[in-house]
């Protein structure tokens, strides 16, 4: 392993992330399509100077391609701003408050006033030739085990389109990702070593699952900008796992030393490799491509917006589990509730019923329960188990009308499509079934002893009723 | 300590130190008074509170810049290829002219319109820009008609000029429209292409549709169609443009590239970059002169027939001096007649009786008005009213205005033979299925 400290290793991370709103400069809806496109346009893009006068490196590489681009769309999810046929709808403010949010979790200074800016980007993943793009915060930090790492920026863009096919001269893009609001936080080049790297990716990871954003492949991106002593930097896009991070890092350190030796020293963006290598992507772009947003206004972020975010900051997930170990819950339940995004449903439950692993178990154990044995999405069963229904099934425990036991059955009978409050009813009746059925069992089979007899009446009831209560009602009637 | 930052040039770079930290950036023009706006290293831009402002020190002076020059030099050695057809380009403003500016964030004027060819330089494969011409640099809604009089003016110097083989107007979309419409009646006996061309997205825009507005105006502009026409997107793809006759097209859409459609009418062509599909009839290039006729009246005026409607509003026209009005009416062609104390028939007896001409066009835009089907029609037909077959409202407008400007004398009789000839495809005598919604 290299002496990173000596080499004067210099690395900085620049994360996407998706947020789970709807888009950011209309009101389309954030979602990818796998069907067949509804619709497809044909457009051009051409090289153009940028606020200088100059037009930049990385435009002036893309435009010497003269590529048709064809734009696959949905009427859900595209519409004419997409297609660059109208202009901007105002930015969605859903996406600012979580950006705020993140970058205050961040400890970031935010921007009392700030332009969104129109990145020039001609790879044609952007039907206009740009991306939005604006800046909200900066100064912030993260901890980590190898010391501070700075938070450069926090900005707030739109997501490209993805490539469908790509051919020499023709590009096919999905406008369905065009679009999505898109967080991006770069760090100071603070980091030191490739572990580091690591650590900085998870940390920022949490922080941004604590908000509301996307989950899954392809909702976050990483890119890291890494040089050592006498080489430009470089950087290189397109990381789906942190864990491959460490790899690349150490692969391209390698690389500029090489290049250090031959003097090739180019400053470029590359590609990372699903083996550890990275490839030449584009040359590195520079400010010349960012111009602003003439058709929005300037936008004002005012105190009493980011004081409003403040004072209800989310909870990481590190802070949720310590909270939920106060309530009494064992760790198995503390991850399925925070894996399962449940904590809200939980916190509002414990309000009506105190016993948090009761509600835990209503919450993530038993649906999924069911929908292994009943072979029902859990989709399904959560769209009948809501927060509703559950607020009156720990009613009913308050009031005694059903028992603790009783629950997972109740929960049963909703999902088979009975209404909540039949289904408690029903087990009422049960209890009247119950003593009905010990008296018939004790005349059919006279003489047993009341194990006997509670073992035939739990094989009847298949779990619908409690042990304790057939045990009660079989005392009434058989003497031991 | 109060720092004026409002006195640094726009431009400048400079080490602003704040209560919120330093920042290395350029001051740009301030957008409000209490906001400094400035670039960041990385291109964004951000806006600092005045009041956060403890210190700035200037690092370097606002360069001027030397760009403009250098392309002034290079405009004089215009490069002509003998092989290539000779077109002249007309500039009247519209965002096709114009382009960001970075210091206010604005759009501005294009300084110089060569700038265009810089960014489309596969217009030049086509054609040669003999000359630039720049009657005015306006958005198009605060043209009038004394703007349509120049461009006709500046338009037929070179269509009489045998060395010139087309024009192309540049125009904002707005009112494009009018002055395509206003074109085809000034420029009598055309002899050459005469083509209008836009864009809706400025061309500092990498996905700019004036690139193939401006390439497929240069292919109608060599062409054999001497017509007044409009050039540009005929769908949202950058694959062909349409040539939609001036008096027969309207702006449909506030804000797509295929705007402007034929109303009543079919494209004269489908126009690629390469090549030429003509789609119907229409006038072939010739040697004629072309007779300029570009006076204009702007004492007409349009009216938008609406519900329950006071005709009052036609004698308001007739007291400030207005010789005629077209309105738009409604379905066949209707107004409010009957019990209502709104109704239209005695004030429309009394303006016409008493000279204005009142012209009627269908609010509809689609179609033909027919005032024999109902009885009001027959009503409103016997008050003199002249009903304006298919035409569209904005072109019957300039119509009536550059009929009332070149007619003498000025009586009922004359006008409407007038309004009622076909001088530049206003009307279509047989409308068929494909002409509507297209």
């Amino acid at each position: 392993m290299e002496d990173y400290e000596k080499l004067g290793m210099k690395c900085g991370l620049e994360i996407h992330q998706q947020l789970d709103t709807h888009k950011l400069f209309c009101n389309c809806q954030s979602e990818l399509r796998n069907e067949e496109p509804e619709f497809e346009i044909k457009r051009k893009l051409h090289a153009i100077a940028g606020e200088t006068g100059d037009v930049d490196v990385a435009v002036k590489f893309e435009a010497g391609k003269d590529r048709e681009f064809t734009y696959q769309g949905y009427s859900q999810n595209t519409c004419l701003v997409e297609l660059d046929e109208s202009p901007p709808e105002m930015i969605n403010l859903e996406s600012l408050k979580i950006t705020l949010q993140v970058a205050l979790l961040l400890n970031c200074e935010v921007f009392p006033a700030t332009q969104i800016m129109r990145k020039t980007v001609i790879d044609g993943s952007n039907t206009s030739g740009f991306q939005r793009t604006v800046l909200i915060a900066r100064n912030g930090f993260v901890e980590t085990a190898y010391g501070r790492v700075g938070i450069d920026t926090v900005a707030l863009e739109e997501d490209a389109a993805r490539i469908i096919k790509q051919g020499d001269d023709k590009i096919t893009y999905r406008l369905d990702r065009l679009g999505i609001p898109l967080i991006e936080i770069a760090t100071a080049p603070d980091i030191k070593n490739p572990e580091q790297v690591k650590e900085v990716a998870l940390h920022i990871g949490d922080i941004l699952r604590a908000c509301k954003v996307k989950r899954g492949i392809g909702t976050i991106r990483q890119d890291i900008n890494i040089s050592i002593k006498g080489h430009p930097r470089i950087e290189i896009k397109g990381f789906q796992e942190p864990k491959m991070m460490v790899v690349i890092a150490e692969k391209e350190i390698e690389r500029q030393i090489k290049n250090i030796k031959e003097k090739n020293l180019i400053k470029e963006v590359r590609k990372a490799n699903p083996d550890g290598t990275t490839s030449f992507l584009r040359p590195m772009p520079g400010a010349a491509r960012m111009y602003p947003e003439t058709d929005l206004p300037l936008l004002n972020i005012s105190r009493d917006l980011i004081n409003g975010i403040k004072a209800n900051l989310p909870k990481l997930r590190s802070d949720i589990k310590e909270e939920l170990k106060g309530h009494g819950l064992n760790d198995e339940m503390i991850n399925l509730i925070v894996s399962e995004n449940k904590l809200d449903e939980l916190k509002e439950l414990i309000q009506i019923n105190s016993d948090s692993s009761l509600i835990a178990k209503m919450l993530v154990l038993w649906p999924k329960e069911i929908s292994i044995k009943e072979k029902i999405s859990l989709d399904e069963i959560n769209k009948k188990l809501t927060l509703d229904v559950l607020e009156i099934i720990l009613q009913a425990i308050n009031n005694k009308k059903i028992q603790k036991y009783d629950v997972q059955a109740v929960l049963l009978d909703i999902v088979k499509g009975k209404s909540v409050n039949e289904a408690i009813k029903l087990e009422k009746q049960s209890n009247e079934d119950l003593e009905k059925e010990i008296i018939k069992i004790i005349k059919e089979k006279p003489g047993l002893n009341i194990n006997a007899y509670m073992g035939l009446i739990m094989a009847r009831f298949k779990g619908k009723v409690s042990g304790k209560e057939v045990i009660e009602m079989l005392n009434k009637y058989v003497k031991s | 300590m109060v720092v004026n930052v409002k006195k640094v040039t726009p431009g400048t770079e400079v080490m602003l130190h704040t209560k919120k930290g330093d920042f290395s950036c350029v001051i740009l023009e301030s957008p409000s008074p209490e906001i400094i706006l400035v670039k960041l290293k990385s291109g964004y831009n951000i806006g600092v509170k005045e009041e956060d402002i403890l210190d700035l020190k200037v690092i370097r002076k606002k360069e001027e810049k030397e760009t403009s020059k250098k392309s002034k030099g290079k405009e004089d050695k215009k490069k002509i290829n003998n092989d290539l057809p000779n077109v002249v380009l007309i500039a009247t403003g519209g965002t096709i002219s114009s382009r960001l500016d970075y210091k206010t964030g604005g759009v501005k004027w294009l300084s110089n319109p060569q700038e265009l060819l810089k960014v489309y330089p596969e217009l030049l494969k086509i054609c040669n820009i003999s000359k630039i011409e720049v009657p005015f640099m306006k958005a198009s809604e605060n043209m009038d008609s004394s703007d349509w009089s120049k461009i006709s003016e500046v338009a037929v110097k070179h269509l009489n000029d045998n060395k010139v083989d087309g024009i192309i107007i540049t125009h904002g979309t707005d009112f494009l429209a009018y002055s395509a419409a206003a074109l085809g009646f000034s420029l009598r006996n055309l002899n050459k292409p005469v083509v209008l061309t836009y864009s809706q997205r400025s061309s500092d825009r990498a996905s700019s549709d004036a690139r193939l507005n401006l390439v497929c105006a240069a292919r109608a502009a060599v062409s054999d169609i001497a017509e007044v026409m409009l050039v540009g997107h005929g769908n949202s793809n950058d694959e062909f443009c349409y040539a939609l006759r001036g008096s027969k097209v309207r702006k449909m859409h506030t804000s797509r590239r295929d705007t402007f459609r034929p109303i009543n009418s079919k494209p004269i062509a489908k126009v690629y970059p390469e090549r030429i599909e003509i789609i119907s009839e229409y006038k072939k290039r010739n040697n004629n002169k072309v007779e300029l006729k570009n006076k204009f009246s702007d004492k007409v005026a349009l009216v938008k027939f609406y519900p329950g409607q006071d005709p009052e509003i036609l004698e308001h026209y007739q007291a400030k001096g207005y010789r005629g009005v077209v309105i738009e009416m409604s379905g066949l062609g209707h107004v409010l007649t009957g019990e209502s104390k709104n109704n239209w028939l005695p004030k429309l007896r009394k303006v016409i009786r008493e000279g204005m001409i009142v012209c009627a066009a269908p609010q509809t835009l689609y179609g033909r008005l027919d005032p024999w089907v109902y009885s009001v029609g027959r009503e409103l037909q016997s008050t003199g009213i002249i009903y304006l077959e298919d035409i569209l409202p904005e072109t019957a407008l300039v119509k009536l205005s550059w009929v009332l400007a070149n007619i003498k004398p000025i009586n009922q009789d004359k006008v409407k033979e007038a309004m009622l000839t076909n001088m530049a495809g206003e009307f279509n005598s047989r409308l068929t299925e494909e002409e509507f919604l297209n």
